[in-house]
């Protein structure tokens, strides 16, 4: 049913009479200007919104602004960081929109998007339960094993989400190739154009 | 204008790059590379962005620009090298196509200007608390020099030119960030308007597909954009609110911040053209 949704957001959402005529999903993707403007604002909003979770991470670390409160650092640095959010969303998943079914079919799209779901529960765990008592660690340099824990998680997760992201671009186990079953299965490759492929029955 | 262009001799030399160690070792984990390149640039954008905001004004503010520097500098360093080393292996493995890459010119350009801002200018008057020495204004003004220069040869190059839009819509965003009351919403519904009237330009009175007249109509936005935020920058530089920081510095902080937006906007335009 997903890939239904997908084929028609692709092939047919927006697309007027004629022969030649396009989808909306089919113009963005043929849009030179704006695509590249596009993957270029998806990166440039990593940059702020990545590298301002950082800092607040090392300081709940204790690695760094370790004379700073920890909330002074969340008060002014984390509305960057959800204005940055915001940018990585929107520009995601407008190219999300133009590519829906290569994405949907793709392996470290499908990792990148449990990273992320596992750094928005992290998020939430961490505002509603590990911050709680914050008046009590405040203004400590090494802030207590819950919060640093919380802080090592949302690292690992962004840093995963950044690595997925960035294996999107690559090929190596694109539906139709000869790829592992267990991939084949992961990326519902039976139901894509290409077909599944198995390695297994290629090699023998 | 792209390496090729300034130096014509060097192509059998980088033609064989690929061929030379580390690079052949770098080929097939090339996009391990990639991503460690992405890290360093989102290290070195997070931590300049504080600094750079601080000097401006804003952000942590509770803290002397001295103490950001103190936490910051070391995140810094970390980015920088890890921009350049990862870069240099990334383009040592991929060398032929960057050498006939003219985005590939300006993010070296806009690095050359992002040290020298970052280390000449921006770090030593953060760690002075935002006092300007003359040694930092020397390198503000060389620095500055070399952005602008990225810049145009940015605005001016086929085929990457609307990369530009990355640092006017990075500036169009830092201004209004540091704007404040009645003047962020006239300065945020100036720039709705222009944005609205740039689609209406190139969708509706020129269609997308006249090329001839929509590469110039694009461009006359892109001044118009220019000097909105231009003008909106300098009231904020000299105009009416008494900041902490002189105009000087707050000014580094800005162009701090941009020019690695060139830098990061310049790479990305490699992979477009």
């Amino acid at each position: 049913m997903i890939r239904d949704f997908l084929v028609w957001l692709q092939t047919e959402l927006g697309k007027g009479g004629g022969d030649t005529a396009q989808s909306w999903s089919e113009a963005l993707l043929g849009s030179p200007n704006f695509w590249g403007l596009l993957e270029g604002t998806h990166l440039l909003s990593l940059m702020l919104f990545a590298g301002t979770i950082f800092v607040v991470d090392l300081r709940l670390l204790g690695v760094t602004f370790r004379r700073t409160p920890v909330s002074t650092i969340s008060e002014r640095v984390l509305p960057l960081t959800v204005f940055g959010f915001a940018m990585v969303a929107v520009t995601g998943l407008a190219l999300f929109f133009a590519k829906p079914l290569l994405y949907y079919h793709n392996i470290w799209f499908r990792a990148k998007l449990v990273f992320i779901v596992l750094a928005l529960v992290n998020i939430s765990i961490f505002h509603y339960r590990v911050q709680r008592n914050i008046g009590e660690w405040d203004g400590l340099a090494k802030p207590p094993a819950s919060a640093r824990a919380s802080a090592a998680l949302s690292l690992a997760a962004w840093l995963c989400v950044i690595t997925l992201g960035r294996f999107i671009a690559y090929d190596w186990y694109e539906c139709g190739k000869p790829i592992p079953r267990w991939i084949n299965a992961v990326e519902d490759c039976a139901s894509s154009e290409y077909g599944a492929n198995n390695l297994e029955d290629v090699v023998k | 204008m792209t390496p090729a262009d300034l130096f014509p001799d060097l192509a059998s030399w980088v033609g064989n790059l690929h061929n030379v160690w580390p690079a052949y070792v770098i080929k097939p984990q090339f996009a391990t590379w990639e991503v460690a390149h992405i890290l360093s640039l989102v290290i070195l954008g997070g931590a300049s962005i504080l600094l750079n905001l601080r000097l401006i004004g804003v952000g942590v503010t509770s803290e002397p620009a001295s103490e950001l520097h103190r936490n910051l500098r070391l995140w810094i360093h970390v980015g920088v090298i890890g921009v350049v080393v990862s870069g240099l292996l990334i383009g040592m493995a991929n060398a032929e196509r960057l050498y006939n890459s003219a985005a590939f010119t300006v993010k070296m350009i806009a690095l050359v200007a992002g040290v020298m801002l970052t280390y000449g200018a921006s770090g030593p008057v953060a760690r002075a608390d935002g006092e300007v020495s003359a040694s930092a204004k020397a390198w503000w003004l060389a620095g500055l020099a070399v952005f602008l220069f990225g810049l145009g040869l940015l605005a001016t190059s086929k085929l990457i030119a609307p990369g530009v839009f990355h640092v006017l819509t990075a500036a169009a965003l830092l201004v209004l960030f540091v704007a404040q009351g009645r003047v962020r919403w006239i300065y945020l519904a100036g720039l709705i308007l222009l944005i609205a009237a740039q689609w209406v330009g190139t969708h509706i009175v020129v269609k997308q597909t006249d090329f001839d007249r929509l590469d110039p109509t694009n461009k006359a936005f892109a001044c118009v954009f220019a000097a909105w935020i231009l003008g909106f920058a300098a009231y904020q530089l000299f105009g009416a609110r008494a900041a902490e920081n002189r105009p000087l510095a707050r000014a580094i902080g800005y162009v701090s911040i941009l020019v690695w937006v060139l830098a990061a906007a310049a790479g990305r335009w490699i992979a477009f053209a």
